[in-house]
């Protein structure tokens, strides 16, 4: 039996749902862009992006996780994907983050990812995440450290060539950092 | 947890079963997108395309409501290809398609397939008198066009590619 969690996660500002259809265009608009989606993965066409935006769907099945849709609480608008990964040939499961242009400077990757990450503990069991983020991308490495996340090494990746891998703080660091 | 289903309706011929996926099945998925036998549907490609593709064919199912199947050989239990209705964007319309692998060609198992897809996406899937995109290089898949009483429609490009798109025949003029 195929089937898809029924998740719905919620924060301050923002929902965090699987993707649906309608949700294409946001994304490809921004895996086309070859200096915001770099630190992600450029798609060189509208079609090849559409594949990727499947293939999230099917690790969302295979795997019961995959990057959710944040929403705009206010408007429903779209308005960046952040979720748990763990794609073929990859260290480990990681925690990722993507905000659209126009969303840019609301504190959003920070607010979903912690949720989802947050999630990730308490629901699915992880009990330890990593972030990959390619050298120079300053803002991301920002938001790891951010989040408590520190550089562990150096690494190949299969799709992005060298990358950082960043660890995040565990479930009980977590639980212990809290006021 | 809960979850939302993901219909993919399990169909059955005299030596084959048409099935949703598992993850053991990406090895195979991988073994013939890595041959030359992928070479008219896009390949060969990396490992890491193949996941890709993969994933994308499973989400194709949640995105359009159709998609491909897996081929299982009922006899062996062993995978066979894939076969189905593929409408990824890009497409000018949905076409049936189908991927055979290695060992499994020459015993008519994939006309097998074909139909069974086929007649199944006319039913159920108000998919009906399809197209095939076939390469004109592509001489088994030309041939199988033929015998599943296709018609030569045009020449058209798929993602840059030169090929030829054949019709089907509607359900029940086959």
């Amino acid at each position: 039996m195929t089937s898809l969690p029924d998740i719905r996660l919620e924060t301050e500002n923002l929902v965090l749902r699987l993707p649906q259809a309608q949700d294409f265009d946001a994304y490809c608009t921004f895996a086309l862009d070859p200096v915001r989606a770099a630190g992600f993965g450029v798609e060189k066409d509208r079609p090849q992006a559409w594949r990727w935006f499947a293939s999230n769907l099917g690790h969302w099945v295979l795997h019961g996780y995959g990057y959710f849709t944040m929403e705009w609480k206010a408007t429903g608008a779209p308005c960046g994907i952040t979720g748990i990964c763990n794609p073929e040939g990859w260290p480990e499961p990681e925690i990722g983050w993507v905000v659209y242009e126009a969303f840019e400077g609301r504190g959003i990757a920070h607010e979903g990812a912690s949720r989802a990450r947050r999630w990730a503990y308490e629901e699915l069991g992880f009990t330890t995440l990593t972030s990959n983020i390619v050298p120079g991308n300053t803002r991301s490495v920002a938001l790891a450290e951010r989040l408590g996340a520190w550089f562990e090494r150096r690494y190949d990746n299969v799709q992005m060539g060298e990358e950082m891998l960043y660890r995040h703080p565990g479930p009980t660091d977590l639980r212990d950092a809290r006021p | 947890m809960t979850t939302v289903p993901v219909t993919i309706p399990r169909l059955e011929t005299e030596d084959l079963i048409l099935r949703g996926y598992c993850e053991q099945d990406f090895e195979a998925i991988a073994a013939f997108g890595a041959s030359e036998r992928s070479q008219f549907v896009g390949g060969p490609m990396t490992r890491w395309d193949c996941w890709r593709a993969f994933l994308a064919g499973i989400g194709h199912w949640i995105l359009r409501g159709y998609g491909m199947w897996m081929i299982e050989h009922r006899h062996t239990g062993a995978v066979a290809g894939r076969v189905g209705m593929i409408y990824n964007d890009g497409w000018d319309e949905p076409e049936l398609g189908w991927h055979i692998y290695d060992g499994f060609e020459g015993r008519g198992l994939a006309y097998q397939a074909c139909i069974a897809a086929r007649t199944h996406a006319a039913r159920h899937m108000s998919l009906d008198g399809v197209i095939s995109y076939v390469s004109d290089k592509n001489e088994r898949s030309l041939r199988l066009a033929r015998r599943l009483n296709c018609t030569h429609e045009r020449d058209a490009m798929l993602l840059g590619q030169p090929c030829q798109v054949w019709r089907h025949p509607k359900e029940g003029i086959a």
